[in-house]
């Protein structure tokens, strides 16, 4: 079974500091938390509120702003390749879409994700996400090669995935009972299509579908798929059935946070015929997760970077001198000055629009190159005991509902090995706001309440265990908005002048972020923080 | 139940006391029936406090519902309404615990609804008592506010009756079928006894005595007959006696005999017979124990009931035992019930054992005690979270925790009735890094049963005698457990891998050849 869950990994750390908002849900009496990380901050910068003088000057030789997965990677270079004249300053939401909770059960902590969850098997040019995945004992033998071993605590345990499809709960996520001959053809069609293009090369010799994004290869023919939504090109080429466009329908919207009618027919192929990683000890489309998700990624990256070398605070502004950098920024202690011969800026691009005046001098004008952003939202519900299931498929790891608006949920405490189910367990839902215009979704999320914001997030759960079973069991709640979550590649983003401007700045400002490549996921983030910290340091 | 002289009634107070009096019994089985069955259903369904608490506010509401339809009997019926609510009563509480006990032992199914429906009708039956007795006596112009009191009096005199009866004396004596009998035969003695001193008052005399006279028969039979009638429900169920069961927050734990076969199920899954455990347990820990005489310290994760550690403990050599259970009810059992406790020789309160209730798989991840031997003694691969326990990562976390010359001995299904099961446990514990020694014993409850000694190094050569008393095991048998014939080869079988869980499906495609 071919699929992926979205990663919104690389969304640093920018402008996102928790604003932690405990509203206790009146009618149900379960402790319920809102999270808006980085709203405060980022709503303060783009009302354009007046920039602070700085108290104090801190001098160093690379400064890098943000630290979620590509801002971690780049102090994780440096860290590694000697340099010890670096500075992470964490932003307001250290992790950024790597980010991890703990509930503090009665049976113990309980992890669990605020953000992206699962990693694919990397990809044979995935190197960076191989080198910190061996570094972490992930991967335990043969990194480089064609099929590592991973370890098998963190390959995604049976049973992975099911799908509540026809009245009843199935194996796998793309339906193969209850659906027409006709349909289960053109089912085996697709997944036969995007096995051969998982191996295709363009004119250039390249793949065409490459993790890292710039390395696909640049055959004219297939770029033009950037113009085409992926929904325009699947009725082209004879894909109608209803069952086949609800799965790629979520698909895009768990990988991308938009449908497929607005991702383009380039990222739509390139979810399926990109990665093509493979394992000695697990089967072709394996999956990596941990209880935290890839807050687990995030952590080892960080205690990897001495505690000197990072700080709190994030950016107010930051602008080229004649010598080097001037970063303004503020912390606990008030705003300071930091002051660096080059700064890796790894915060989403719509923070670093705001942050840098004269981003435009970049070949980045935000008004024509911004990506459009996916709003999201990531609960994580403490449950007492597990609610008995409605059939005899058991729960997976991965619960998804055919049809529904909601991307279903995980279960964090999949992974344990235990004689007995834990007393107490996690289910995390996540929802990608996709069926409005994302500015819409960000006005709604603003002004919704807890309790909205509540039946949005557990309308998977209660269409499967009922109101009254998830109310009874549901101890504490703690929804994570993410308005900004990720960018999404809707048409045209492949061909994104600005973005392609970014990529290649090589002065005294580096960009580092998953946004550079148009999308949200760990290895994209990784490789632009590897990238930015090799050039940091090569001068 | 002496039948009172004959008076006419409406002048004479006394049989009125006498009225008054069989309110103390109405009221005392009232809350016998609803006792028996918050007992019941917590001895079937456990959870004792939501099964009294439900029963409890079903059956109240039931009474007050019966209290609203007593008005709807017309004044000049109330006697002989009475009389019929007595018998109905008598009946159906009197059969309510055997009628119970088949219904969960027959067809688990439907327990629940039958439960509650018949505590529903005989709360509704019992409501209607009180105020009906009342009335009958208001009629009799008592003075109404004497009457309330002396007729509540009695009403809560026979419930405290009862209360302290039924576990001290009727519960444990008479058991719950047999007491429901009791308490059915009460009722319908006083409804006997009312019917035959207002005899004149009544209509249809002669059909209400002989229904109330077959009643009181049936429910005698059913006295004298219940404990067979039980002993043949759980039968059904285990196919022997019950003689202990619980419910764990992990496991259903129900312990039968039948003369000298003592049983252990779990889950409704046969654990160990007392007639042939010795074989299972002998071949679990003896040929390991006995080829590593050096060996110190030994580590048993499962296997609750104590046996695996009375094998260990016959090795004088062994100078510490670490039981890691999940379940404190099951290590309690087998270590505090006398009974039990024989069984395993009281191996789990000898001074070398260390018992710990704790869940293997977080035990052996936060601990780092090094052992010779480690004995998993886990439930079958029966489902994915259990299967977990026979995976690669496992074994090589049990590696950790084994010393360089220690070995490994795993429980591994049957090779027989489970082949792909065993040998993919062998797959996997290879896998693991470990030179495994596969072997296996008849073991009469069981069938053909498998075993694993996996060891670091290489060089294990099964005993070829035992210093400690063994019943089954000798030099013969042990060489014959370490070849397997033609019949039972190893089969070519993927390693059980967490990601795919291949133990699992094996397991149930084998088990289900078998059973089906």
């Amino acid at each position: 079974m071919q699929r992926r869950r979205f990663l919104h990994a690389g969304l640093g750390a920018g402008l996102a500091l928790a604003l932690p908002g405990c509203h206790p849900l009146s009618h149900l009496g379960i402790p319920l938390t809102v999270l808006h990380p980085g709203m405060a901050e980022g709503h303060r910068l783009r009302d354009g509120a007046p920039l602070p003088a700085p108290s104090r000057e801190i001098r160093t030789g690379v400064v890098i702003l943000g630290s979620g997965v590509a801002g971690l990677t780049a102090a994780w270079r440096l860290a590694k390749e000697g340099v010890d004249d670096f500075l992470l300053v964490n932003g307001p939401e250290p992790d950024g879409n790597a980010a991890g909770g703990r509930f503090d059960s009665p049976s113990g902590a309980l992890a669990y994700p605020r953000g992206a969850h699962y990693l694919p098997l990397p990809s044979p040019e995935s190197t960076t996400v191989r080198e910190l995945l061996a570094e972490l004992e992930v991967i335990e033998a043969n990194p480089f090669s064609a099929r590592p071993r991973f370890a098998e605590t963190a390959l995604v345990h049976a049973p992975d995935e099911r799908l509540f499809f026809g009245g009843d709960w199935h194996d796998g996520l793309l339906p193969t009972e209850h659906v027409g001959a006709d349909e289960a053809a053109q089912h085996r069609r697709f997944l036969a299509e995007m096995a051969r293009l998982t191996h295709t090369r363009g004119s250039d010799g390249r793949r065409l579908f490459c993790v890292p994004l710039v390395q696909s290869s640049a055959d004219p023919s297939w770029r033009a798929l950037d113009a085409t939504p992926f929904r325009d090109w699947l009725s082209a080429s004879g894909y109608t059935a209803p069952s086949l466009h609800a799965y790629l329908d979520y698909v895009c919207r768990d990988e991308y946070g938009a449908g497929p009618e607005r991702i383009s027919a380039w990222a739509g192929l390139h979810y399926f015929a990109s990665r093509g990683g493979q394992a000695e000890n697990a089967p072709d489309g394996a999956l990596l997760t941990w209880p935290d998700g890839l807050a687990f990624l995030a952590s080892g990256l960080r205690r990897r970077v001495p505690a000197t070398r990072q700080m709190a605070g994030h950016a107010l502004r930051i602008r080229e001198t004649g010598k080097g950098v001037e970063v303004l920024g503020i912390d606990a202690a008030g705003p300071f000055l930091i002051r660096a011969r080059k700064a890796i800026c790894a915060m989403p691009l719509h923070v670093a629009a705001r942050l840098i005046p004269h981003i435009r001098d970049y070949g980045f004008d935000p008004a024509a190159h911004l990506p459009p952003q996916a709003a999201w939202l990531v609960a994580n519900f403490l449950l007492d005991g597990f609610p008995p299931e409605p059939t005899e498929q058991p729960l997976a790891w991965d619960n998804v509902i055919h049809g529904s608006p909601g991307l279903g949920w995980v279960v964090a405490t999949h992974q344990q090995i235990r004689a007995a189910r834990p007393a107490h367990t996690v289910f995390t839902t996540y929802q990608a706001l996709a069926d409005r215009p994302p500015a819409e979704a960000r006005r709604w999320l603003e002004s919704a309440s807890a309790d909205e914001l509540f039946a949005l997030a557990s309308v998977d759960l209660i269409s499967t265990y009922g109101k009254l079973e998830l109310w009874q069991r549901t101890r504490a709640v703690e929804i994570t908005v993410r308005a900004h979550g990720m960018a999404s590649p809707v048409c045209g983003s492949l061909a994104n002048p600005g973005l392609a401007a970014l990529r290649e700045a090589d002065g005294r400002l580096l960009f580092a972020h998953a946004d550079l490549s148009g999308y949200s996921v760990f290895e994209e983030a990784s490789w632009w923080g590897d990238r930015a910290a090799r050039l940091a340091a090569s001068h | 139940m002496s039948a009172p002289v004959s008076r006419p009634p409406a002048a004479e107070p006394a049989p009125d006391r006498l009225l008054i009096l069989s309110v103390f019994v109405v009221a005392s089985c009232g809350l016998a029936y609803e006792l028996i069955a918050g007992a019941l259903s917590s001895y079937l369904l456990g959870d004792s406090v939501l099964q009294f608490s439900s029963i409890i506010g079903c059956y109240l509401f039931a009474m007050g519902v019966g209290s609203h339809l007593s008005k709807y009997v017309k004044d000049e019926d109330v006697l002989a309404r009475f009389i019929d609510i007595e018998l109905l009563v008598g009946l159906i509480g009197g059969v309510s615990a055997t009628l119970l006990f088949l219904l969960f032992a027959w067809m688990a199914a439907p327990f629940r609804s039958a439960l509650y429906a018949l505590v529903f009708a005989l709360g509704v039956l019992v409501g209607m008592e009180i105020p009906l007795v009342m009335r009958v006596l208001n009629g009799r112009k008592a003075v109404f506010s004497e009457l309330v009191s002396r007729v509540l009096t009695f009403d809560y005199l026979g419930a405290l009756a009862v209360s302290l009866l039924f576990p001290l004396v009727l519960a444990p004596k008479l058991g719950l079928s047999r007491s429901g009998f009791l308490f059915g035969m009460a009722n319908a003695a006083v409804a006997l006894w009312t019917l035959w001193h207002y005899r004149l008052e009544i209509p249809r005399l002669r059909t209400r005595l002989t229904r109330g006279v077959l009643v009181m028969a049936f429910l005698g039979c059913g006295l004298l007959l219940s404990e067979n009638l039980t002993r043949w429900a759980e039968r059904g169920l285990f196919g022997d006696e019950i003689i202990f069961a619980t419910t764990t927050p992990y496991q259903r734990l129900v312990v039968t005999r039948w003369k000298d076969d003592t049983r252990l199920y779990i889950n409704g899954n046969l654990q160990f017979s007392s007639r042939d455990e010795h074989r299972y347990h002998e071949a679990l820990v003896h040929p390991a124990l006995q080829s590593m005489p050096w060996a110190k310290s030994v580590l048993v994760l499962g296997g609750g009931d104590g046996l695996a550690v009375r094998e260990v403990l016959r090795h004088a050599n062994v100078q510490h035992v670490t039981l890691v259970d999940l379940d404190p009810a099951m290590t309690g059992l087998f270590s505090r019930n006398d009974y039990l406790a024989g069984l395993n020789g009281g191996s789990l309160k000898d001074a070398r054992v260390t018992v710990i209730n704790a869940d293997a798989g977080q035990w052996l991840e936060t601990n780092a005690d090094a052992f010779d031997l480690i004995v998993a003694d886990f439930p079958d691969p029966s489902s994915f979270g259990l299967g977990k326990l026979y995976s690669v990562p496992i074994y090589r976390l049990m590696a950790k925790h084994l010393s360089e010359n220690g070995a490994l001995v795993v429980q591994s299904t049957s090779p027989w009735f489970a082949p792909r099961s065993y040998w993919c446990i062998d797959a996997t514990l290879r896998e693991a890094g470990f030179h495994t020694h596969p072997y296996h014993a008849y073991v009469p409850s069981f069938g053909e049963w498998g075993f694993n000694l996996a060891t670091k190094r290489t060089g294990f050569t099964p005993p070829t005698r035992y210093s400690v008393p063994t019943r089954f095991l000798d030099a013969e048998t042990t060489r014959l457990m370490f070849r397997f014939p033609p019949d039972m080869q190893p089969l070519p079988v993927e390693p059980n891998r967490l990601n795919s869980q291949g133990l699992v499906h094996y397991f149930e495609q084998d088990w289900g050849n078998v059973i089906r």
